[in-house]
This record gives structure tokens, sequence and C-alpha cells, in this order.
């Protein structure tokens, strides 16, 4: 029981997810601004805004609905937070694994997204009004794509769960290479769960301000900051579990080096995407993800059939 | 989502300044929209009645930040003329190359705010460091990175040596390599490209019609521009070409900012070149004639027009400042027709919006009887705020009197 | 005959009354005065026949017993002609050119706000430059305009 709370509070739950989250924000900021010529903020940066948001006063909306405006932040970051504990880091089997976990953490990592938008809506504001349907459009363009990209590689495992998955791979480690297109759909996918460049419509400042966000202030928004750093390395977590499963079975610490440079290698390559990309508009993102992603991750589950079919 | 209007500015992230559009939509698509100008207005022309030329010059140079020494220079022309001053070879061809200068310091400040409002901000970043260039180029010439302040009626106030052409012929051939460098960022990236292309179209015949300038008329094939059509200062011995587009849009516009960066390149070798010997100023009365002149300048952003009629005294009767951003409003209304609300930024910012310019004017906004209907004056304000904060946060603030 | 003196003859034959009213400033700027009975027909004379085809802007003077307007148009070709007409300040009533160039709607807002011009046949619209809250009588650039003590 003691155990079990450590687990999900302490490590490798919630205050190391919190950790890892800042440092990956600003492995994020850092790289960000080198790539576009600029010095870029101290290593404490992310902390230290975390720190000034949760010291400032929160101020709501008078039509908002306060248990709504106040709630959905706790909520969203702890959809995040739940979805970490099902993910294997560095030892093959992550806390609580049970078979289909796959699918849970990726409905959980659904969760922010709509309570994106459920703050906007609630929030009775214009533009966190524009922002949240936005956020809801956006969702139904990259979460299908995203799902198809990461449960090809359990086609070919032939296992919902994310412990079969890397048994699996162990065995047959030739095979993770052929996921390869799933796990480019998915990196490009994540942008739109992060809401960042070229997918950042929702929050897009110069058109509606902060989108969703516009009227949250103080600790509530930085419980949206945090679910959004979180949701960077969960993203990165579960990518590094389902299309880089290597090194899981080293020695612990060759295993936990193992996993942070796949993680910092995943939040480089969305970094480096940040960098080259500008913001679409909605429709052209609606489009590109139906007419290009969506296309590409069905063509990665045939090739995963026809490898299971033939290969296996 | 039935139609709502939302607010844009008078302070919004997207815009630099302050001025507020009434953005009325349906989903995403733009159905109309409204705009209230003159947050900026500082009554600047009411304020040179009562000042010196010089003073006033000094005055009218920071109408605007950006395109400062357009409007000094516009001013100066128009009292040159009335007073009937010829100045120096040197100081028109100075004068011409302190204004390219700023051609190409507000070009790719445009270029990055542009970046910026697509949701680019690597392009900001790169052209916004490559403008320092420009920037410390002319505080090395002038003294100043802005309201350079180098001209005075007559000519101008310093005067260029070997060393400065040097380094100005050193830092034009590194910006050169970089606005190549964006150029093939404008002609090859795909999501820039798909921002702005077929956005915010603005057709020849209707950029004829309402009257635009500077690089959105250019960029709808309208070769408009005052440096070949009514040379000033040293434009009519130098060489250059007119950048216009066909394309129409933001894309057209971004194009022939990025040409015209090239040709002012072009021209300050030109300048530097040929850039004849003698005098800077020529020496000029207090007091100007009784007359009136009307003066054009290319800005960066379109002509700049200046009136001034003076009265024999050492003030000026009238001064009319005409910015280029006034004449484009009416293009922006069309360009925005049935756009899309993530469009807006951009297509508001392609015309490179100068609102300062464009307000100019306030004086102090006092009503007869001393208060203000629906606004807190000063004293109200003041009252109001430390009354809250001892309400609600126990501090006790002391009024002096 | 330089082109500017290519108009001026044009306009002169066109309209007697500018004989001696229409002058050759320097190059590229000419300068027409003409009263408010017969300003349309000219103006509108530039605008079709001679190629002003750019209205680049109107000034408002305050001349004492009368309100002057100078309209700033301009050809393709950089020439440009400062037209003037005068209204009396007690009744100062001019008509919108809206029709002819939908740029003058904002310049002649202005005229209104700043010299209390009255400009008949305007789209209804915001005011500009002066705040809503400014007080409607109250003209900052006729010269009798004095900053009221708050």
């Amino acid at each position: 029981m003691i155990h079990s709370l450590f687990a999900i509070f302490i490590f490798p739950g919630f205050l190391f997810l919190c950790v890892i989250s800042l440092a990956a924000e600003f492995i994020d900021r850092k790289v960000y601004a080198r790539l576009q010529n600029r010095v870029g903020p101290p290593w404490f940066q992310p902390l230290a805004d975390m720190i000034k948001l949760f010291g400032k006063e929160d101020i709501m909306p008078e039509e908002a609905n306060p248990l709504m405006f106040k709630g959905l932040p706790i909520f969203a970051l702890a959809a995040v937070a739940t979805a970490f504990l099902y993910i294997p880091l560095w030892s093959p089997e992550s806390l609580f694994s049970f078979d289909c976990d796959i699918i849970v953490v990726l409905y959980l990592l659904t969760l922010p997204t709509i309570a994106f938008f459920l703050a906007g809506w609630y929030s009775t504001s214009l533009y966190a009004m524009i922002g949240a349907i936005r956020s809801l459009t956006q969702l139904f363009a990259y979460e299908v794509p995203l799902f198809l990209g990461v449960l090809a590689p359990a086609i070919i495992a032939n296992t919902w769960s994310l412990s079969g998955l890397i048994a699996f791979y162990r065995i047959h480690p030739v095979l993770a290479a052929c996921n390869m297109l799933g796990f480019f759909v998915s990196i490009i996918a994540l942008q739109g769960k992060l809401e960042k460049v070229p997918f950042d419509i929702p929050e897009a400042e110069t058109e509606i301000v902060a989108g969703s966000f516009t009227e949250y202030s103080g600790r509530l928004l930085a419980m949206f900051r945090m679910a959004i750093a979180m949701e960077l390395v969960v993203g990165a977590s579960l990518f590094s579990a389902v299309f880089l499963p290597f090194g899981f079975g080293l020695p612990l610490a060759g295993a936990i080096a193992a996993y942070i440079v796949k993680i910092v290698f995943i939040i480089l390559l969305s970094c480096l995407i940040r960098t080259l990309f500008a913001r679409m508009r909605i429709d052209q993102m609606v489009e590109f993800c139906w007419k290009y992603l969506a296309p590409i991750a069905l063509t990665q589950i045939l090739i995963n059939l026809l490898i299971k079919g033939m290969v296996l | 989502m039935a139609k709502v209007t939302i607010p844009i500015g008078p302070q919004h992230p997207s815009l630099k300044e302050p001025e507020s559009f009434s953005v009325t939509i349906d989903g995403e698509k733009i159905i109309s929209m409204t705009m209230k100008l003159g947050y900026n207005h500082r009554g600047i022309e009411k304020a040179c009645e009562e000042r010196t030329y010089l003073q006033d010059m000094y005055l009218i140079e920071r109408i605007c930040g950006i395109c400062s020494h357009t409007h000094s220079t516009c001013f100066i022309q128009a009292v040159e003329e009335i007073a009937g001053l010829e100045i120096p070879r040197r100081a028109a061809y100075i004068r011409s190359l302190v204004g390219e200068l700023e051609r190409i310091h507000s070009h790719l400040l445009w270029l990055g705010v542009a970046g910026h409002e697509i949701g680019f901000d690597t392009l900001l970043m790169y052209s916004w460091r490559d403008r320092e260039i420009v920037m410390d180029l002319l505080a090395m010439l002038t003294g100043n990175r802005v309201n350079y302040a180098i001209n005075t009626i007559g000519g101008i106030r310093r005067d260029i040596n070997a060393d400065n052409i040097r380094d100005i012929l050193k830092a034009v051939d590194t910006l050169e390599e970089r606005t190549k460098y964006y150029i093939q960022i404008a002609t090859q990236e795909v999501t820039l490209i798909q921002r702005l292309s077929g956005v915010g179209t603005l057709s020849f015949e209707d950029a004829k019609r309402l009257g635009a300038v500077g690089p959105t008329a250019r960029a709808s094939n309208l070769p408009r521009d005052t440096r070949k059509d009514d040379p000033y200062a040293a434009y009519g011995e130098l060489n250059f070409k007119v950048v216009t587009d066909t394309h129409n849009d933001v894309y057209g516009r971004t194009l022939v900012r990025v040409g015209e960066l090239m040709e002012s390149y072009a021209i300050i070798r030109q300048i530097l070149t040929n850039l004849p010997d003698g005098p800077i100023a020529v020496k000029a009365p207090r007091k100007i004639a009784p007359g009136e002149a009307t003066s054009r300048y290319e800005a960066p952003r379109g002509e700049d027009l200046h009136y001034v009629k003076s009265n024999g005294s050492d003030k000026p009767e009238r001064v009319k400042v005409r910015a280029p951003t006034l004449a484009n409003l009416q293009s922006v209304s069309k360009m925005l027709e049935n756009g899309y609300l993530a469009d807006f930024p951009i297509v508001i910012a392609a015309i490179d919006p100068c609102f300062s310019c464009t307000d100019r004017m306030i004086v102090g906004v006092h009503h007869p009887d001393g208060e203000l209907a629906g606004a807190m004056d000063w004293k109200a304000l003041r009252t109001y705020s430390i009354d809250w904060y001892k309400k609600n946060r126990g501090v006790n603030f002391k009024i002096k009197a | 005959m330089t082109i500017e003196q290519d108009i001026q003859q044009t306009l002169i034959q066109q309209f007697p009354f500018l004989d001696g009213k229409c002058t050759v400033k320097r190059a590229r700027r000419l300068s027409a005065t003409v009263d408010y009975a017969q300003f349309r027909t000219l103006f509108d004379f530039l605008a079709d026949k001679t190629d002003f085809c750019i209205l680049c802007t109107i000034t408002g003077l305050d001349e004492g017993e009368q309100l002057s307007f100078i309209y700033h148009l301009a050809r393709e070709d950089g020439v440009m002609i400062d037209l003037k007409t005068s209204v009396p300040k007690t009744n100062p009533i001019i008509k919108t050119v809206f029709d002819r160039f939908p740029a003058a709607d904002i310049y002649e807002r202005e005229l209104i706000d700043l010299l209390g011009t009255q400009v008949e046949g305007l789209n209804p619209g915001r005011r500009y430059p002066l705040p809503d809250t400014w007080p409607i009588d109250e003209h900052p650039l006729r010269k009798d305009w004095k900053e009221k003590e708050a």
C-alpha cells in the first residue's frame, strides 16, 4: 500500500514526472532558442515560471461556472499523470501494467484536450470559445492518425499491452524498424496534441489571444501549463516504448540512460518541427491530417498486416 | 456556431499599436469588419503650428519610430521648397542613403512581424537579428538607432567619411547574403507559402480604385513608387527598378518587400560609389517666406505626403501629414472580405500598418464641464486604486496633496 | 511644351474661369483655385479626363473668414495638382467625393473632427481621429481653438 502510494505520488509517479517535465520543457525551450539564434532561458526558468504563476492571483470571469473553471485544470493534470503510470519507462513492465493498457493510455491522453475545450467553453469569453472550438476540431483531425500510428506496432506484436509489446520487440528487434512510418505520423500528430507549431491553432496568440486559456491566470493556468509540459514527456515516453523499444534489457543505469536518450531524441524532433514551420490555418490542418497523415498511418497498418501474415 | 463579433484591439497581441477592430465572424469566416482609429492621435499637426520650423522637424520625426527619416525628410523638403533652398548634392545623396537604410530596417522588421503573425517565430528571430546590423549602421552614421535627426533645413547635420563607407559596404554584403536566404525560404517553405498565398487578395483594379500605395499597390502589379514618379533627394540620378508582383496577395507583398531589400542594397552601393564631394548644408533663414508646398516621399510603407503652409514668420501656418497607412486602410477592408479569422493578423500586417503615423496627433482629453462620460479621469482612477488596495490588500497609501 | 503646361492649357481651355488661377509651381506640381460652386465639375474633369486618378489627401485650412480645402490629386506619372476651394466658415458644408475616391472617406472624417466641416453624403461610421468622448463642437485645428483647463 505504502509502496504503491510512494510509486504513484513520488517515484516514478507524479513528483518525478513534474521534475522531468520541467527538465523537458527546459530542453525544448533552450533548443528552440538556439535554433532561432537566441540565447534561451537558464535551466531553472520553467520552474521559476511555475513558482511565479503559483504565486499569482486567480482571476475568474463572473459569468464562468466556478466548479468547471477550477476543476478542469486539475482534471487535465490528473489525466496526464495517470497515463504516465501505465507506460514502461526503463523496466519492461510498467507500474500497473495490465492487458490493453495501451488503449487506456491513449484515451487518458485525449482527456486533456477535452479539458482544454471545456475550460475554454466554460470561460464564457469569445476568444476562449473560439479556441475551444478549434481545440475540438483539431482533435478530430489528428486523433485518428495518432491512434492508428501508435496501434500499428501492436498489430505485429499481437498484443494490446505495452509490456507485451516490449517483450515481443525484444525478441524481434528488427521488426521495430518497420514502424517508422507510424512513428513519423505520431510525432506530427503529437504537435497537435501539444498545441504547438504548426498546429498551435487553438492558442494562436496573434488571432485569439491565448485561446482556451485566455481567462486563466495564477495557479489554474500553472496547472494547465504543467499538464502540457507533462503531456510532452508522457507522449515521448509512450513513443519511446512503442516505436523505440530498445534498452529495456540493460542493467538499471543503462536502461535509465537509454530512456533519457530516447525521450530527449523525441523532444528534439518535436522542437525541430516547431522551429521549421509556420502555423497552419484550421482548414489546412484538417485537410493535411486527413489527406496525408491518415493515409500514411493506414499504409503503416497495411504494411504491418502484410508482415504479420508473411513473415511471422 | 452563430455569428459573433470579436473585438481585436485596442489591446491585442497581434496589434503592435492600439487600434480597434470589430470582426464579425461566422465560424472561422469573416463576415464584416469595422475599425475605430485615432488611439494614437497626439495633436502633432496642431503642435507644429506653435513651434519653429527646426523644432517641428524634430517633432515630426517622432510621428513614427520606424519611418522617422521619412517624415522629417518629407517635411524638410516642403520647407526648403517654400524657402527656395537648393540643398547640396552630397546632402541629397546622404539623405537617400539614410532613407534606404531605413527602408531596409523597416522591411526586415516587417518580415519578422509577418512571420510572427503566422506563427513562424523562427523567421522573426532571424530577420530581427539581421535588422540589428542596419540599426548599428544608422547609429554609426547619425548617432541614433531610431529618430536619426540627420536632417536640418538646407541639408544634413553629419557628414560621412571613408571609414563609414567601408563599414556600410561590408554590412550591405552580409545583409544581401542573408536576404538571399530569406528569398529562398519565401519561395520554398511549404507552410509559409500555404499561409500567405491566396490570402488578402487585392486585384489591380481595386488597388487602383482604392488608392493603394507602396508595396501593397506594387504587389497588385501597380508600379506606384514616388522615388520613380516624383524623384526627390538623389533618386533622380540613381538607377533602380520598381519591384512589382502579380500575385495580388500577401505572398506577393512579401516577395515585393524582399525584392525591394535587394534593390535597396544596389541603391546604397550606387550612392556610395557616386557620392559627390562638397558641403553638406546651405544656410537657411530662420523665417520662411510666405508660401505653400506639397512634398511626397516614398516611405517603406508607401507614399508619404506633407503639406506645409508658411506665413512669413518662423512658425508654419499649417502642417498636414498624410501617412501611407491611411491611404491603404480602404484596401484592407477589401482584402478581408470572405477571409478567415486566422488570416486577419497577417492581412492587417501585410500593409505594414503604422498607426502612429496614421493618427499623428492629443492634446489632452478634457470635457468642457470637467468630466468624461464613461471614463475615469486620472484623479478618480488614482483614488479608486488606493481604495482598492486599502480594502483588498490592507495597504494604506498616503495621498500627497 | 512640358506636360505640366499642357495640362494647364487643357484646363484653362475647358474652364475659362481658371485663367490666372491655375499655375505651374515647379516640375510635376500644379495648383489651381476654384470657387466651391464649380469645384465638383472641375474635380470630375481632372479625375476622368486628365488622369488624376489618385486622391492623395485633403488638407483643411482655417483661413479666418473661410475654411479652405486642398484636394491633392496625383497622376501615375507623378504630376500632382493641388486643387483649392473654400467655403464660408459660418456655413462650412461640402459634399463628399467618396463616390469618386473611396479613400476620401477617412480624409473627410478628419475634416469633420478637426476643422468642424460638415460633409454631406458621407456614410455613417465612427469618428476619426478624435475619441468618442471628445466634445462634438471642439475642433482643434481651428485657429481660435484653445485647450480647455481641466
